[in-house]
């Protein structure tokens, strides 16, 4: 039985305008669930201008925080926090290639065995597809998978932007955590295991001190249906662990974007996103 | 001298006659009527059809020039015993892709039962998981559907495809009704003709029922793109009859989840959207993010259960052609009832066996995209070219998810006035079924759409079709007490040039 971190999180991000913003209509995920790996005690959100919200619950299971500004504003701020208790989840054995592909879970999980547009690879890749499916074990398949993505593809903040598909980033062999995702992401489907997005928060330190605030990230990995959900975070090389707190799920990045919205006026600049992790017991 | 009928080679059914010079006894009052007039008559009142259409702006743009939607003289008439049998089987569709609807954006029940795979869902580009944990106050997504029908040779109906979208045509039919009882005010004297002109009234009825319940004194509205789409006459046309507003999208606006539209007199409150905006324009912060016609905010304001949008966010899914092969599978499921109306027998192009036979004998099959309207995509397999067919196995093969195919079927001919003579020519129909929860109702007829070129099997209006007045008669047995000519006099003047014994005298009889 591992570690139980009791975690305090505080993620802040926003828009400046170049100017006034109005008529502004917003999706905030920013909200952790309870789930089988972690059990959120408190969260809640703050947006500025200060402003009534409504949530519900998507289609993946995500918390959805939904919001308009009417007046003319400066600045739109969004800052999520909540407590949570992680864990790590055990690594149950995973089930044979025959039983994943058959036609019960093939069907299942459809939407997470077909390439999105920020998923698909074509060419190059084939060959070492052909190598792992050779391995029995599926989460071996899925760790060298992963092992390879991690060591193709440099981690370079700023070597894509955003809307970057994993094809883009598999070119350019750079990338942040949301490439190193899509990609690995897309080797996975192609080798008929159900692969989804996860978007969330690492905490960095190892040896983590109560009391300390560290500044954490907004982080993304990749989660793969082996028998049960089963996660691994491809750009650290290291599977799911206490320190990874699930926000979302999606068959990619568009499905659990952390703030995605609309307004009416002047360019934007993205305000740096800020996530303050304290360890409380 | 009266009007020559020109001899139905075709093979199909002819609605009118049941062999050549024996019309069935439904149209044989129509029949005498239409022996009266000479064909320079016809075309005068055909040219006057043509005018109230302009003159009213019954138009379409097609190839981006306006022209009148052209309307046949010659009425396509359903007896009330085969209209109650086909309006029964409508809204028995109708209901069943409601409780469709309804669970694969909810419990999913129909995949859990295995009877249909989930992924015939999870890849139609047209499940719009953003309309998910929408719940219509009154359980209907589907306020308006247009069920395309066509006849067999055998006679049969059977369902060609569902539109539980935005289906249009329903001001054709109001208009095709009005043209009629002026240029030819005799023949509805003979026949006994259900109205239409209550189809307003009960979709206004619809979307009153469809309200939110906390909405004292529900406003609706028409949501419409606008002047440049193909169906804003009737939009026009809806919303006038209705008695409420025409808006676009600039005129709507979303605040924490209510809808307002803005007035001269200020901003009042909205409660029921009768859209005719495609999801994907409807609200830039969860479809096309470039959207100028739609109103952001508007999906969640829906979630929220302050305002309804009719037809429902994600109706799309029912109307893909794989989809379509499931819905025999629904009624049984979701009703317990026995299919009323037959689909046309539809190979499903995942399965290995059926793609292999398929595309081993393209010829033989019709091949549609499984997202197309407008007849857009149909490769007809005994038409197409050798070119064609090799084109089309490549993309089947390559993407079998996005096409069905199905035999040809030669869709029912209805003698059609075309250049001074009357010709056999393909029809459909589309009735218009309205759901205010409590019942399906079905407008009696619908639009009967004609392809105007011979052999053409075809008959949207983007690709040139006309349509035709439907009457349902009020009463089955209408007794035709006129002198009625012996079959053999009639059945001779099928083609050629007309003899001495084209000339028929009838008596007018009774009503």
């Amino acid at each position: 039985m591992s570690e139980r971190l009791g975690l305090s999180i505080r993620h802040h991000t926003g828009f400046t305008y170049d100017g006034l913003a109005k008529a502004s209509y917003n999706e905030a995920r920013m909200t952790p669930r309870s789930l089988s790996t972690q059990s959120v005690q408190t969260s809640k959100i703050l947006v500025r201008p200060v402003i009534p919200v409504s949530t519900h619950v998507d289609y993946f299971g995500t918390v959805v925080t939904v919001f308009d500004i009417q007046e003319n504003h400066p600045q739109l701020e969004v800052e999520a926090t909540s407590q949570v208790e992680s864990w790590a989840a055990t690594l149950e054995s995973p089930l044979g290639w025959s039983e994943l592909r058959s036609e019960r879970l093939t069907d299942r999980f459809s939407e997470f065995l077909l390439p999105t547009h920020r998923t698909t690879l074509v060419g190059t890749v084939e060959k070492e597809i052909e190598d792992w499916q050779n391995v029995a074990d599926v989460h071996q398949c899925v760790e060298a998978a992963s092992e390879y993505v991690r060591n193709e593809i440099a981690y370079v903040p700023g070597a894509t932007t955003v809307s970057a598909t994993a094809q883009e980033a598999w070119d350019r062999r750079k990338g942040v955590c949301q490439d190193i995702t899509h990609v690995t992401i897309g080797l996975l489907r192609a080798m008929g295991i159900p692969a989804r997005y996860v978007s969330g928060y690492l905490y960095p330190a190892s040896e983590p001190t109560v009391g300390d605030v560290v500044e954490g990230q907004s982080h993304a990995w990749v989660e793969y249906f082996s028998g049960s959900w089963t996660g691994i975070d491809p750009t650290n090389g290291v599977r799911e662990t206490e320190r990874h707190i699930i926000v979302g799920h999606g068959r990619d990045y568009d499905d659990v974007a952390p703030l995605k919205g609309i307004y009416q006026g002047p360019a934007s600049t993205q305000l740096g996103v800020v996530v303050e992790i304290r360890r409380t017991h | 001298m009266g009007v020559v009928f020109e001899d139905d080679v075709s093979g199909a059914w002819n609605e009118m006659f049941s062999a050549p010079g024996q019309p069935r006894p439904i149209y044989e009052r129509l029949l005498a009527d239409l022996n009266a007039y000479q064909p320079q008559e016809l075309r005068l009142r055909s040219e006057q059809l043509a005018h109230t259409f302009i003159d009213r702006g019954v138009t379409f743009a097609h190839s981006g020039e306006e022209r009148p939607f052209p309307l046949d003289l010659v009425p396509r008439i359903l007896g009330a015993l085969e209209w109650d049998r086909l309006s029964r089987g409508i809204a028995q569709r109708v209901r069943a892709l409601e409780a469709f609807l309804a669970d694969i954006y909810g419990e999913g029940r129909i995949f859990d039962e295995g009877l249909m795979p989930r992924r015939v869902v999870t890849s139609s580009p047209h499940f719009n998981r953003a309309a998910f944990g929408i719940t219509p106050p009154n359980g209907v997504r589907i306020t308006v559907a247009g069920i395309d029908l066509i006849r067999d040779e055998h006679g049969n109906f059977c369902v060609l495809e569902d539109n539980v979208r935005i289906p249009s045509g329903v001001s054709y039919v109001i208009e095709n009704r009005r043209a009629m009882t002026q240029a030819f005010s005799a023949l509805f004297s003979d026949h006994r003709v259900h109205p239409v002109d209550s189809y307003p009234s009960r979709l206004f009825a619809a979307l009153l029922a469809a309200a939110p319940a906390k909405a004292q004194d529900p406003v609706i509205v028409v949501l419409s793109p606008g002047v440049f789409n193909a169906a804003y006459f009737e939009h026009v046309l809806l919303a006038r009859m209705m008695g409420v507003e025409l808006v676009e999208g600039r005129d709507l606006v979303c605040r924490s989840n209510h809808v307002y539209m803005r007035t001269t007199n200020g901003e009042r409150a909205v409660h029921v959207i009768y859209r005719r905006v495609d999801d994907d324009w409807i609200d830039p912060l969860q479809f096309r993010p470039d959207t100028v016609i739609g109103v952001a905010g508007l999906v969640n304001a829906a979630r929220a259960g302050n305002v309804v949008i009719s037809n429902g966010i994600g109706n799309g899914v029912a109307d893909d052609k794989l989809v379509y092969t499931f819905v025999p599978e629904f009624i049984r499921f979701y009703l317990g009832e026995k299919p009323l109306l037959d689909n046309i027998e539809t190979h499903r192009l995942e399965d290995d066996e059926a793609r292999a036979e398929v595309l081993g004998h393209l010829e033989r099959y019709v091949v549609k995209p499984v997202d197309g309207s407008g007849g857009k995509g149909i490769v007809i397999g005994p038409q197409a070219t050798k070119t064609e067919l090799k084109a089309l196995a490549k993309e089947v093969a390559s993407a079998p998810r996005n096409f069905i195919a199905q035999r040809p079927v030669a869709l029912s001919t209805h003698p059609t006035f075309v250049d001074e003579s009357i010709v056999p020519r393909h029809i459909d129909l589309r009735p218009f079924a309205v759901n205010n929860g409590e019942e399906v109702w079905v407008l009696p007829g619908g639009l009967t759409r004609v392809a105007l070129g011979a052999g053409e099997l075809i008959v949207n209006s983007s690709r040139g079709g006309g349509s035709k007045d439907t009457w349902v008669l009020n009463d089955e047995s209408i007794p035709f007490r006129g002198a009625v000519p012996p079959a053999s006099a009639r059945s001779r003047r099928y083609s050629g040039p007309p003899r001495q014994n084209d000339e028929y005298i009838f008596e007018q009889g009774e009503q």
